[in-house]
Parts: structure tokens; sequence; C-alpha cells
């Protein structure tokens, strides 16, 4: 079943050169975890916005599970649980109201709001945090609390806007995981915005790549990866001195003073490995090409 | 099983969303005590030093006037930094991601700041008629003023909300609307003593209006006019309230 249709969007802000969105077009389903990549203004949090309604498109359409999100106001909130970039709303309320109303303002009865307020807490890891008023919690804390706020009353779908930024590794983690069990276990359609590539690769079954405005691509990463010319990625480091000689001609990329990163085919392996200093040596990661490769890949050939 | 049903009745979000304003008492309880109390107090003392000079027609003018004061720095000028700090910071968007209508949020902030506003207004009548010597008789029908004398003052803090560029212009703007409402009008000083462009300008100044209006039910005499007086503010509130509901930036294309 299709979720989002989302049908030729654009969108130019007024005074701006170039729009913002490009006629964007793709198709999220029933249960997919889906993400958006795209560097710093490639039009994501604009596309969001279109998605859940908060900003007109000049041209296009988006499709909820069939029906069109203009055709009635209170069709897409009914579900859909969005979680800004940016956002100060219930600033003023303590972290436990924030959650109850928002679960009972989503149709949630009170007994109900008030389990899931503590369901909620528990996931979230935010139980001490209850009483605390939303405006005195930092910022990794209050991102936090907008993504348990957008999960709350447990939506039929999530978008997302960037939900891991901010967060220390632990609560990265806890955030992959809370996604993942909540899409196996409630069957629910996520979408969302990330720089974090590396980290979402490990949920992401879809990824659309947004750049300049344009939606270059979409698909399964394992299926995109097929596409990548050099598979693997070998990451060497020397100590102090020359540069790494190599047996072919690829060009290493420099990361640091003393650290090297190329890409190479699998026949390829073989030779850049015997032609390494090996006494200068210090480290050597060798892994298949990441989300992030393929990111870099389809970016940097339009 | 789902505990998840459709949207909630108009009521039952209303009650939620007039307690989550509520919450905004933790950061306006001081203003409000200082401007929706002290500062109409303060003006009422000094104005009753000339007023009392000129009879207690005055006097009573003055007293409403302040009363009328109070009403506009408590909800004009709150609603409207609220409403600018609701566009500016994300809470708009927030609420427009719930299954509610706008129409619901507005009137809870209406009702939250009336509510937060209403201990200063209290105590400034009961001070104030202390102070100034004034004997209070209030009719039934101040149930109905008060209402209608907040919402108009509401409406136009809310207008100033929706639409300002900026926090600052809405501050500056709330400010000079405060001080015009004032003076273009029979609000603080009696009529007689008002130019007489000023007298037909505070016709349909709602400021003016509920001052009348207050006069009438908090002192007396009554007269026809309050039927007037109350016919203006609520028409005045009707017709700012409809182009908020227009300009208030909302889900896309959508006005409900």
């Amino acid at each position: 079943m299709i979720v989002y249709d989302v049908q030729n969007l654009v969108k130019t802000y007024a005074g701006a050169a170039e729009p913002a969105n490009k006629g964007i077009s793709f198709q999220v389903r029933q249960g997919e975890i889906f993400g958006i990549l795209g560097d710093n203004g490639a039009g994501k949090t604009t596309l969001i916005k279109q998605m859940v309604n908060l900003l007109a498109s000049d041209s296009g359409e988006i499709l909820l599970y069939g029906k069109s999100i203009a055709q009635d106001s209170l069709y897409l909130p009914s579900l859909v649980g969005y979680m800004p970039q940016e956002s100060h709303a219930l600033n003023q309320l303590t972290v436990g109201e924030a959650l109850y109303y928002s679960a009972h303002l989503r149709g949630m009865t009170r007994r109900a709001a008030i389990d899931e307020r503590n369901r909620l807490l528990k996931i979230w890891d935010m139980e001490d945090l209850r009483d605390h008023t939303s405006s005195r919690l930092s910022g990794g804390q209050r991102r936090l609390l907008r993504l348990a706020v957008a999960t709350a009353a447990s939506s039929k779908v999530l978008v997302l806007d960037e939900p891991t930024n901010d967060l220390d590794p632990q609560k990265r983690r806890l955030v992959w995981e809370n996604l993942r069990r909540i899409n196996r276990d409630r069957g629910t359609t996520i979408i969302f915005i990330t720089h974090d590539a590396l980290e979402a690769e490990k949920i992401i079954e879809r990824v659309g790549i947004l750049h300049q405005g344009e939606l270059v691509v979409t698909g399964a990463p394992h299926i995109l990866k097929r596409n990548l010319k050099n598979k693997l990625r070998l990451e060497i480091a020397f100590e102090p001195g020359r540069p790494p000689t190599l047996a072919t001609d690829l060009v290493p990329r420099q990361l640091t003073a003393t650290r090297w990163q190329l890409y190479l085919g699998q026949h390829q392996l073989g030779d850049v490995i015997a032609a390494l200093d090996i006494d200068r040596l210090t480290d050597m990661k060798l892994s298949s090409a990441t989300l992030e490769d393929l990111y870099f890949h389809y970016v940097d050939a339009v | 099983m789902s505990t998840r049903s459709k949207a909630h009745s108009y009521p039952v979000q209303l009650v939620d969303l007039v307690l989550i304003e509520l919450s905004n008492w933790r950061w306006s309880w001081r203003s409000i005590v200082v401007v929706s109390a002290l500062v109409p107090l303060f003006s009422m003392v000094g104005l009753s030093v000339y007023a009392r000079d000129l009879g207690s027609e005055a006097l009573h003018t003055v007293f409403s006037g302040s009363l009328v004061m109070s009403l506009m720095f408590g909800n004009l000028g709150n609603i409207q930094s609220h409403l600018v700090f609701m566009r500016f910071q994300g809470t708009l968007e927030y609420f427009a991601t719930l299954p509610i209508h706008k129409h619901t949020l507005m009137l809870a902030i209406i009702i939250a700041f009336f509510l937060l506003s209403f201990p200063a207004l209290l105590t400034l009548l009961i001070i104030g008629s202390a102070l100034l010597e004034i004997s209070l008789a209030p009719h039934p029908l101040l149930l109905l003023v008060i209402p209608l004398c907040v919402l108009p003052m509401s409406a136009v803090g809310a207008l100033i909300g929706v639409s300002v560029r900026n926090p600052q212009e809405g501050g500056s703007l709330s400010v000079l609307t405060t001080f015009l409402l004032a003076g273009l009008g029979p609000v603080l000083f009696p009529a007689e003593r008002l130019p007489g462009l000023l007298n037909h300008i505070g016709v349909i100044n709602p400021a003016a209006r509920a001052a009348s209006a207050l006069r009438q039910t908090l002192i007396g005499p009554r007269s026809e006019q309050i039927a007037l007086d109350l016919t203006i503010l609520f028409g005045f509130t009707l017709c700012i309230f409809y182009v908020v509901g227009k300009k208030l930036d909302w889900r896309a294309g959508h006005t409900l």
C-alpha cells in the first residue's frame, strides 16, 4: 500500500532566485523506513513541511493513503506525527504534561493518555525529567522530547526532521533502536531527514537523495550500491612522512596528516595491499561502501 | 487494541488547550501583575488628583477608564506577544499538526489570558474603588459586559500578533495601539473635556465603548447607551476576529 504519493512538488520562496524544490516526485510504502539525505539547503525541510501540510506548494500534489492532504484540514494530523527540526512549543509545560496533552489531543482517552505518557517517559529514558519544565532542558533533551511528542498516541506515520542532531552517542542509539521497534511492532511508516548517514544506515530501508532542490535518486541502499563502480572503502594510516604509494592509479584522499581513504574495486584489492609499505602502516580499515559513500557518489555525479 | 479514537469534541479540546495556555502563568504572571494592576492603579491615582476637582462624573470616568487600561494591558498586549512567540518559535506549527481547529486554539488563548488577567482586574476594582471613594453598584449585566470588554482587546492583540513581521514590531505596535485606544475618545477623560473630533472617533473606539459599559454596570446609572456600547463591542470583535482567522498561518490551504 502506498502511504505517501508525492507528485511533482515545486516550491519557490518569495524573493528567492532558485526554487527550493524542483518537481519532486516519490512514493513511500506502508511500514517502510524512508530516509531523506541531502546537503544543507538541498530543500529537505521544505519538502518535509509540505508533506505535513505546513507549507503550501506552488504546484504538485501530495496524496496520503490515496487522499489529497489539501482536501480535509484534519485528515493529515489524525494520521501523521511530526517532529520539527527546531521548536519551542510547549516550553512552559513539564515533560510529563507535554506528553500527556499531545497524546490526549491526538484522540486518546484521559486514562490512556496517562498510560501513554508513562510509556513514553520510559522508552525515551526521560522518567527523571517528568516534572522538569521543557524550557530548562538541554538541547539534546529537548530534541528527545520533541521526538517523544511526535510518537505520542502511535500515529500511523512519523515524519521526523533530523531526529538525532545534538544527541550523544548513547541517545542516538536509543533513537534508532526505538524507531526500529516502533516500525516493527506497530507497522508505523517512518520518514526522516538526517545528516547522520552512517548511523541511519542501520535502519533505513529506502533512501531519497536530495541535491539542490532535486531528488537525485530513490531506492534501497543495497540496490543503489550496485551502481557504485568501486564498492570497497579502504582507510589507511601511516606514520608521518611520505604519502602512501599505491600499485594502481588510484588517488587516495587525505583525511588527516596521517590518514588516507580510497575507494576501489574488489579486483584491485590484492595489488593495493601488496604495494603498501607495511612497516610504516599504523592502521587499516576495509569496509563495503556506506550510505554516506552512496550519497557522495550521486551528489558528485550531478 | 488501539486506545486512539477520532479527534475529541470541541469542548474537550478546548479544556486541554486552555490548560496548556494557562501554563503561561509561569512566564507571564509578573508582567501581568505589573502592567495589568500596578500601572493602571498608579495612573488611576495620578489622574484622580485632577479629576476630584471636576466632580464625581470625572472620577467615575478615570475609574472605568483605568479598568479598561488593565484589560488592554492584560489581554491586548499579552495576546499579541504570545501569538508572535507562537509564530516565531514553532508553537503554532506544533498545534497545526494536531487534529484541532485553529478557532479552538484562538478561543483557548483568549480564555486563558482573560483568566490570567482577571485577578489584576479584580484587584484594581477593589483597591481603585476604595481609593477613589466610589460606591459600586454592580448590575447582573456585568457578567455579559466584562467578556464583551475583553474580547475586542483580545481581538486587537491577536490581529497585531498574526500580522507583524517580528517581535520588536509587535511590541511597538501594541504600545502604540494601547495609547491610541486610550486617547481616541472618552476612556480616561470625560467626554466634555475632549475635543469634538475625539468624541466622534470615540463612538467606534472599543476602549471608549468598554469604559462606558463598565461605568454603567459597575456604578450606574444605566441608559439605552449600553445597548449601543455592547453592539459596537460585539460587532468590532466579530470583524477583527474574522480578519485574524484569515491571516493566521495554519495548515497550508486550510482556513480551519
